[in-house]
């Protein structure tokens, strides 16, 4: 069982990765924004975080590169898009790189990437995500 | 006449024997007027004179008339004293004399009796006492004879009188002779001032002709128009002229596309270019053969950043801003790359200019050097344009895929065996419901708002029950306001009177403000929707306490697509339609909304719409 972290400002899609991963199994932190999202990972380490890109308070960009530069996610860090998301996002992306999944995504793609990372080796640095160790 | 219109032996070859002979018809048509106008001058003059002759001998005849009655008239009275005196009177007495003597006409005066005994004769017996001459130079006397007679009625011989006629034959005749020099005389002054003044009235009543002839469409025979030159500097000027018309006549014949260097038709065409294109708003240079621009229009001036004059004579690698353009400038003189364009974007201050230049070349080979023309279009607009267009594409989309990735994520959960459970299915049914009707609401504002910008928009007018309405409204957003922990609240008065209106686009409208509200108002918020009756309008209010509009955005609120630039504004979806299309409908109803609104405290729209627009027998009674 790993903890993920999901940080998504619309509802609904929170609700539903929520259920899709608590039925894998896993521990669901939901965060409405990326203000509560990295209270969240400062309190408990997660194996996982799940982010959407457009979000009040603080994005999706800069709650990776807290969590990043703070060491507090382990194993690896998912990251719903939209398509039509600017080119320097992308960018930035394609270099930590983490995974992507662009909407409208499927649900089961993402719980196969979620289980992907989460059944990592433990102890190998999976993704680049996280920072240097303190 | 001839003179004046010399006939050119190089006529153009398209003149023909016909047209020729009606251009010297033309010409002599204008000739005769003049001729006539001349003659009618002399005719005026004879008419006169004769008048004058024909007056005088009437006059003459009339005065001698006149002296012939008055001489009958003399000698009748004269002949009754006499005859009453009888034989006493032998001699005429001085009174007589006297009297005799104070006419000063009288010539002679002569009483001969039956027996040819002459009883008086004058002057012999009258001269000494009247002093009369009894003779002048005035010509053949009037002569009046009446017989004498006795008081008793027995013939006493006749009377003789003699008057000088009426005016001396002398005079007369120097009358005549003044006269004479008189006409004389004026008739040389008309004739001096006539041939002075013809010197210069000919070249003009030729050139008169020549431009008669032209409007009568004998253009083609303008060659044939010309004057000699020996008329003056009028019609010099005016051959010059002739010969500018038939040059261009010919180029035009001949089909000549581009004028000759120098030539008029050149000149001509250099100064329309000039004027037009100093009144285009794209930007123009040409660029001489020695690399140096040669001209430069306002506009083209201004966007370079430079003044005319600081630009013409500068070598055009100088002046042009890039060296793409400089590169492409080099390639169309070479031949080759002619029409491409180069954009050329630069800062100036906070303003982003951008500038597309195209090289053309001017030879008309188009086989490279010659002189080249660069145009420069001002792309700021387009830009503007293509960014507006994109961001309303990307707001858009993004609101669409929402919906979408919600409705496709739930779907798929449906499928799936593990999500089995009647709870789970029925949260995924409500989703689903609710996602597609935000998604069809999406598209049904995208369609008002593109109806609304081409206005075909139409109301479909009807009865609305507004208290109906607002609790609907407001029953529908209370999900959303749940969500965010809102307290969505709504205040009615005790009685409200139906509007009519389209319930359709009235709903749109609120549900786009409300929706605002919650959207833009943070969690623990409130939003208040509030109908209120004034004496002429209806007046609903939502309010909230939400991030509010800072005041130098809020002019723009209403324009579509227009979203504030603050972080908190962009973290919320929207596409910036929603207030635009609310507007327009307030509008379409014959209404307006009103923003207050305060940063970081919150914000009221007021939907003001008039009560002409409500139903009167609907309105309750206070």
């Amino acid at each position: 069982m790993s903890r993920v972290l999901v940080a998504e400002d619309d509802p609904h899609i929170l609700r539903l990765i929520s259920l899709w991963l608590r039925r894998q199994g896993h521990e669901v932190l939901e965060a409405r924004n990326g203000l509560i999202a990295r209270d969240l990972a400062h309190t408990q380490l997660v194996d996982v975080l799940v982010t959407d890109v457009n979000m009040p308070g603080l994005d999706g960009l800069g709650l990776i590169e807290d969590l990043r530069g703070a060491g507090r996610v382990k194993r690896g860090v998912i990251v719903l898009t939209n398509r039509w998301d600017h080119g320097d996002i992308r960018e930035r992306l394609a270099q930590w790189g983490v995974e992507v999944l662009p909407k409208p995504f499927s649900p089961s793609r993402l719980s196969e990437l979620v289980e992907a990372l989460a059944g990592t080796a433990t102890g190998a640095s999976p993704s680049g995500v996280q920072g240097p160790t303190p | 006449m001839e003179d004046k219109i010399a006939m050119a032996g190089d006529n153009p070859a398209n003149t023909t024997p016909a047209s020729r002979s009606r251009l010297r018809r033309c010409l002599w048509d204008g000739v005769l007027p003049e001729a006539l106008g001349l003659c009618f001058v002399g005719i005026i003059f004879g008419g006169f004179s004769a008048a004058y002759l024909v007056a005088d001998a009437a006059w003459q005849r009339r005065a001698l008339e006149a002296q012939q009655g008055e001489a009958q008239r003399l000698a009748q009275g004269l002949a009754t004293i006499l005859g009453a005196f009888g034989d006493e009177q032998a001699a005429v007495p001085d009174e007589w004399a006297s009297r005799l003597g104070q006419l000063p006409s009288l010539r002679s005066l002569r009483w001969t009796t039956s027996d040819s005994e002459t009883r008086l004769a004058w002057p012999s017996a009258v001269a000494a006492v009247s002093g009369l001459t009894g003779a002048d130079d005035r010509g053949p006397p009037v002569v009046a004879q009446v017989p004498v007679q006795t008081a008793t009625g027995a013939p006493a011989g006749q009377l003789r009188l003699e008057l000088a006629p009426p005016i001396a034959d002398a005079s007369r005749h120097a009358l005549l002779w003044n006269w004479g020099i008189a006409a004389g005389v004026t008739l040389v002054v008309f004739m001096v001032v006539y041939r002075r003044l013809r010197r210069h009235l000919r070249p003009m009543a030729a050139i008169e002709r020549s431009l008669h002839c032209y409007a009568q469409g004998l253009e083609q025979e303008l060659v044939a128009m010309t004057l000699n030159d020996s008329l003056g500097a009028a019609a010099r000027g005016w051959n010059r002229l002739i010969a500018q018309l038939t040059d261009l006549q010919q180029q035009v014949q001949s089909g000549q596309t581009a004028p000759a260097p120098g030539s008029v038709l050149e000149r001509f065409e250099g100064a329309l270019f000039r004027r037009v294109a100093d009144r285009l708003p794209l930007g123009v240079l040409c660029v001489a053969e020695n690399q140096r621009i040669n001209y430069a229009n306002a506009a083209g001036a201004a966007l370079l950043g430079r003044g005319v004059e600081e630009l013409v004579g500068r070598p055009a690698a100088e002046a042009l801003p890039d060296d793409n353009v400089r590169q492409v400038l080099a390639n169309v003189r070479a031949g080759i790359g002619a029409g491409h364009a180069v954009d050329h974007t630069r800062q100036d201050g906070e303003q982003e200019i951008a500038l597309r230049f195209r090289v053309l070349p001017l030879t008309r080979s188009g086989g490279g050097g010659g002189e080249t023309l660069v145009t420069i279009e001002d792309i700021a607009p387009l830009r503007e344009g293509q960014k507006a267009r994109d961001n309303f594409l990307y707001h858009v989309t993004h609101e669409l895929r929402t919906p979408l990735t919600n409705i496709h994520a739930y779907v798929e959960t449906l499928t799936k065996p593990d999500f089995d459970d009647e709870q789970t299915r029925k949260e995924c049914y409500n989703v689903i419901v609710s996602e597609t009707r935000r998604l069809s609401s999406l598209v049904e504002n995208i369609l008002s708002i593109s109806q609304l910008e081409v206005g075909t928009a139409r109301l479909d007018i009807g009865e609305v029950d507004l208290q109906r309405l607002l609790r609907q409204m407001v029953q529908d957003n209370l999900g959303a306001a749940d969500g965010k922990r809102i307290d969505l609240t709504l205040a009615l008065p005790p009685k409200v009177p139906k509007i009519r209106g389209d319930k359709q686009r009235l709903s749109v409208l609120i549900n786009n403000l409300i929706g605002n509200a919650i959207k833009y108002t943070p969690e623990g918020g409130q939003v208040q929707v509030k109908l209120e009756l004034t004496p002429h309008t209806l007046r609903i209010a939502v309010s909230d306490t939400g991030i509010g509009i800072a005041p130098p955005d809020q002019p723009h609120v209403f324009e579509k697509f227009y979203r504030a630039a603050s972080d908190a504004v962009q973290s919320v979806t929207g596409t910036g339609l929603g207030l635009a299309i609310a507007r327009e409908v307030a509008r379409l109803h014959g209404g307006d909304i009103q923003l207050q609104s305060t940063l970081g405290k919150g914000s009221v729209f007021t939907i003001e719409l008039p009560l002409s627009a409500v139903d009167a027998a609907e309105v309750p009674r206070s």
